[in-house]
């Protein structure tokens, strides 16, 4: 006998008695027949060690008592998901989604769907016997109309909606490859059955992709009929509703073949644009004349101007040179136009609060956030402003800085209006010497370093903002 | 090809019948009719076969629905009702004893401090960690350590898979936990509402994974402003039925590294998902991180359901039907949750000699710390005890301050979640009676300010 059961059910209650070899499933369910196909089919296919079954929610929760494969249960209508997770983990595992029509047809229809469309090679076989098993004969998505459940007592009817045909809407799907509706009534709709679930786990095990077979079921139970009447009830009301056969099957070469992940250090961090080079190194020593340990900054402007950009490479320049460096940025919901405000923090080792409600110093791109912020600036403080697009401000306190450069202006007359920020940074670098002009170049250059060739124009925008400011601050006498 | 296919007599064990009758009908001899007679041993009537003129057809064994029902017949063989395994004779067994394959411990180059957001952070921090399995759902503010995954992962051959929802997600991850890799998802509020069915299941069926929940402003769809709404949920409340797990709460960029890295280790120790609590301030703060001096390459446990031999015999799953078992179950799952205590873990700023002892998570534990700076240069003895794990909430750390601690602050960005976590903690520790207690709270995607916590406390102070 050559089956995928195993030999005794130890995990059915425990494999006492008489359970050790036999199913939970009721006389004459249509479950045993499709395990007993499945198990077949995996035995036939030699695929048994690499097999993962994925047991649903429903009657065939316990399909992992029987089965002798890997075996994980899933949460309700999530087998899919669940499978494909395994499958993903182990591209060389077969691994079958094995449902009910309440599981797959109902609460988990989302996963249904999107899996099928994904169309990895996983094979997913769909029990439809039109009731609710487990939970006591409730209307299943598949109930046809007039037939009373427990929750159509009166019979479905239109307010409950019509029979969900499932094999059709997947094989409309563009990710399965074979698709197929089969039934157990009958000696020829047994073997046709028996061949489509060997043929769906067959495409999965050749990498050829998802394979969804739905196979009419009996419950005489919940239909309340005998088996044999119940094998008569499926032929004569659910075919006609639910027709059988072949929905879809595309001949596909194998295309599953997937690499083992990479684990190599070096690969990973050149990946994630980490540098294993020494960074130059241009202070001599911490800032400490804007703030003896932590300088706050806020930059500010309209989204587009680049003021979160300029606020990184202040923090990045602030990490080379060994400091510790913060950047919080805070946008309006618009990606491109709305406000755009950065936080920036220098610290000589370590920036406890990264948040600058009262910054040192404030590089203001356009009016209203000059007008904004200009009030919060801290004593002593700096404020670098467009003087292209706002009108010098009076500083909250005679000890605050005012400098007004033309950023726009330059910015256009160097063709490129993008490194309007670039512009400011020079501005700043002049205004407060933060940092000397080779540590915000350094800054610059790592983050240009796939777009080399925009190098010299960063560099010609820092050295004009520089200049510019130099010569505000000449005729302000600062 | 050989028509000459082999057909067998079926025979049956009658325990084994349920009385189904479906072999009956496609008996076209009729060799096989309903007993007469009840088994004693199941209280069904089996059917009773009489081969005289079967013609092995075999549509009977085909029409049976019980993997043990009819069988075919091995030729000249007779039987006797006996033990099962003897009667079906030694059926070749070859599921082996599953092993661990360890993880290992692979060299990195050294590099410079990296300038990285906090949810960049958290995304290297797993990859660090082994994980090349990241399925998740957009959602702000958590977006940009999906999309930094999406694009190194496929480089190093590992998944980046877009779910098709935030409840697909948590189960494709429960399938790849299953499999025994490590598995990790990004999300924000309402996303991490979505996953806690799965994460009950992952607490049931003991699977390892990491959530990333970059914490947003609620209730329902709130805002994307940050606020540490879920400190409640990731504490309380993940899923039905008797779930904990360890969150973890980073207050840098390079904390988020280490801690999402840890994270996976914590996760695959305890066989349980650990939660990464990170607020939306700190996702999108910038900050210096420096890498660790290895990467992981990970096994597979014991336990997992990998698809190959060694694993066969392995199942996932969190069902036990039979109530003594899932009372035994549980009662493996609490003793687990007490040996995380261990992993409990706070940090102490300027608490020496601290009266005043400011207590808060997060992006607020740094507001507090520039504010517990302000106060020591005011001459108040002011200090800051950050719980880095708020489950286990770290409670005899906090309880060895007591003894010095007039007046505790909570510090948070939500309507006194960590609170609630600190009182019933230290109640549980046994603290017979609190110090006095306030607070300052923020809600919305508001956060309390340094100025605000420092006036706060300078008022308690005087």
């Amino acid at each position: 006998m050559s089956t995928s059961f195993y030999n005794k059910f130890e995990r059915h209650a425990h494999g006492e008695g008489l359970k050790g070899n036999s199913t939970h499933y009721c006389a004459g369910c249509g479950h045993g027949l499709a395990h007993k196909y499945l198990s077949d089919a995996i035995s036939e296919l030699g695929i048994q060690d690499d097999t993962v079954l994925v047991s649903p929610v429903g009657c065939s929760v316990f399909a992992y008592y029987y089965f002798d494969t890997g075996n994980t249960q899933a949460a309700h209508g999530r087998a899919p998901a669940v499978a494909l997770g395994h499958k993903l983990a182990n591209p060389n595992a077969t691994v079958i989604s094995y449902q009910g029509d309440g599981d797959l047809a109902s609460i988990g229809l989302a996963e249904t769907i999107a899996i099928a469309q994904l169309g990895n090679p996983i094979t997913v076989i769909f029990i439809n016997n039109a009731i609710y098993g487990m939970t006591g004969g409730q209307m299943a998505p598949t109930t046809l109309m007039g037939q009373p459940t427990s929750t159509s007592p009166d019979g479905r009817k239109q307010i409950n909606g019509q029979p969900i045909k499932i094999a059709e809407q997947i094989a409309q799907l563009d990710g399965p490859v074979y698709v197929e509706r089969v039934a157990l009534f009958s000696p020829a709709e047994r073997s046709r059955a028996r061949k489509a679930i060997k043929k769906a786990v067959q495409l999965q095990k050749e990498g050829r992709g998802y394979a969804f077979i739905e196979v009419l079921a009996e419950c005489p139970t919940h239909l309340k009929i005998s088996p044999d009447k119940s094998e008569a009830w499926v032929k004569e009301n659910m075919v006609p509703i639910f027709p059988l056969g072949v929905k879809k099957d595309l001949t596909v070469e194998p295309w599953w073949n997937i690499e083992p992940p990479l684990f190599d250090g070096g690969k990973f961090v050149g990946i994630i644009g980490a540098t294993t080079d020494k960074t130059e190194r241009n202070c001599k020593e911490f800032p400490a004349h804007l703030h003896p340990s932590d300088i706050s900054l806020k930059l500010a402007g309209s989204g587009g101007d680049g003021a979160q950009t300029a606020a990184i490479l202040i923090a990045t320049a602030a990490i080379n040179e060994g400091f510790d460096g913060t950047h919080i940025p805070s946008y309006g919901p618009e990606s491109r136009g709305g406000t755009s405000y950065a936080d920036v923090h220098v610290a000589k080792t370590e920036v406890l609060n990264p948040a600058s409600p009262s910054p040192d110093i404030l590089i203001a791109f356009n009016a209203p956030s000059l007008s904004k912020f200009g009030s919060t600036v801290a004593k002593n403080g700096f404020i670098v402003f467009d003087s292209s697009v706002s009108k010098e401000i009076e500083p909250s306190d005679s000890s605050i800085k005012v400098i007004g450069v033309p950023f726009t202006e330059i910015a256009a007359g160097l063709g490129k209006m993008v490194v309007k920020n670039i512009v400011g940074l020079g501005a700043l670098a002049a205004a407060t010497n933060i940092f000397p002009r080779e540590t915000f170049l350094v800054a610059i250059k790592q983050a240009l370093k796939d777009k080399v060739a925009l190098i010299p124009l960063n560099e010609k925008a820092f050295d004009l903002g520089y200049d510019a400011a130099k010569e505000n601050m000449k005729a302000k006498r600062y | 090809m050989s028509l000459t296919k082999e057909r067998l007599k079926p025979y049956l064990v009658k325990e084994y019948c349920k009385g189904c009758g479906r072999c009956i009908s496609v008996c076209k001899r009729g060799c096989i009719v309903f007993s007469k007679e009840i088994n004693h041993l199941t209280g069904i009537a089996p059917v009773d076969l009489d081969l005289e003129k079967c013609n092995s057809c075999g549509l009977c064994i085909d029409a049976c629905p019980e993997p043990y029902g009819l069988l075919a017949m091995e030729l000249d063989e007779k039987f006797e009702l006996a033990d099962p395994s003897k009667l079906f004779g030694k059926k070749k067994n070859d599921t082996i004893e599953p092993v661990t394959i360890a993880d290992q411990k692979l060299p990195m180059p050294k590099t410079e401090p990296m300038v990285i957001k906090g949810n960049y952070a958290a995304a290297i921090g797993a990859m660090l960690a082994g994980c090349r399995h990241m399925y998740g759902y957009p959602i702000t503010p958590s977006t940009e350590g999906a999309e930094l995954m999406a694009k190194i992962l496929p480089k190093m051959n590992g998944w980046y898979l877009q779910a098709v929802s935030e409840v697909a997600t948590i189960n494709h991850m429960y399938g790849t936990a299953g499999a025994g890799l490590p598995t990790m998802t990004f999300t924000s509020s309402p996303g991490f509402s979505l996953m806690v069915e799965g994460i009950s299941y992952m607490v049931g069926a003991e699977l390892p994974s990491v959530i990333v929940n970059v914490m947003r402003g609620g209730p329902g769809l709130g805002n994307i402003a940050p606020e540490q709404s879920d400190i409640k949920f990731a504490c309380r409340g993940l899923g039905h039925g008797n779930t904990h797990a360890i969150c973890l709460a980073p207050s840098t960029p390079q904390e988020v590294l280490d801690l999402s890295m840890e994270a996976f280790e914590l996760a695959f120790k305890y066989r349980n998902p650990v939660i990464v609590l990170l607020d939306g301030y700190l996702g999108q703060m910038t900050g210096r991180v420096n890498l660790p001096a290895h990467l992981v390459k990970p096994g597979i446990p014991k336990w997992a359901v990998y698809g190959d031999k060694g694993h066969r015999g392995n199942l996932i799953s969190s069902i036990d039907l039979a109530e003594p078992d899932l009372e035994k179950h549980n009662e493996v799952i609490c003793a687990k949750y007490d040996s995380m205590k261990s992993e409990a873990r706070s940090d102490n700023f300027m608490t020496d000699g601290a009266e005043i002892l400011l207590v808060a998570c997060n992006t607020p534990a740094r507001i507090s710390k520039g504010a517990v700076q302000d106060l020591r240069n005011a001459g108040i003895k002011a200090g800051l005890f950050r719980p880095i794990t708020v489950w286990p909430f770290p409670a005899k750390q906090l309880l060895a301050l007591m003894p010095q601690t007039k007046h505790i602050v909570v510090i948070e960005a939500s309507a006194g979640q960590l609170e609630d976590e600190l009182r019933l903690e230290l109640n549980k520790a046994g603290l017979e009676k609190l110090p006095k207690m306030s607070h300052i709270r923020r809600m919305g995607g508001m956060l309390p300010q340094q100025a605000d916590v420092v006036a706060h406390v300078k008022s308690i102070a005087k």
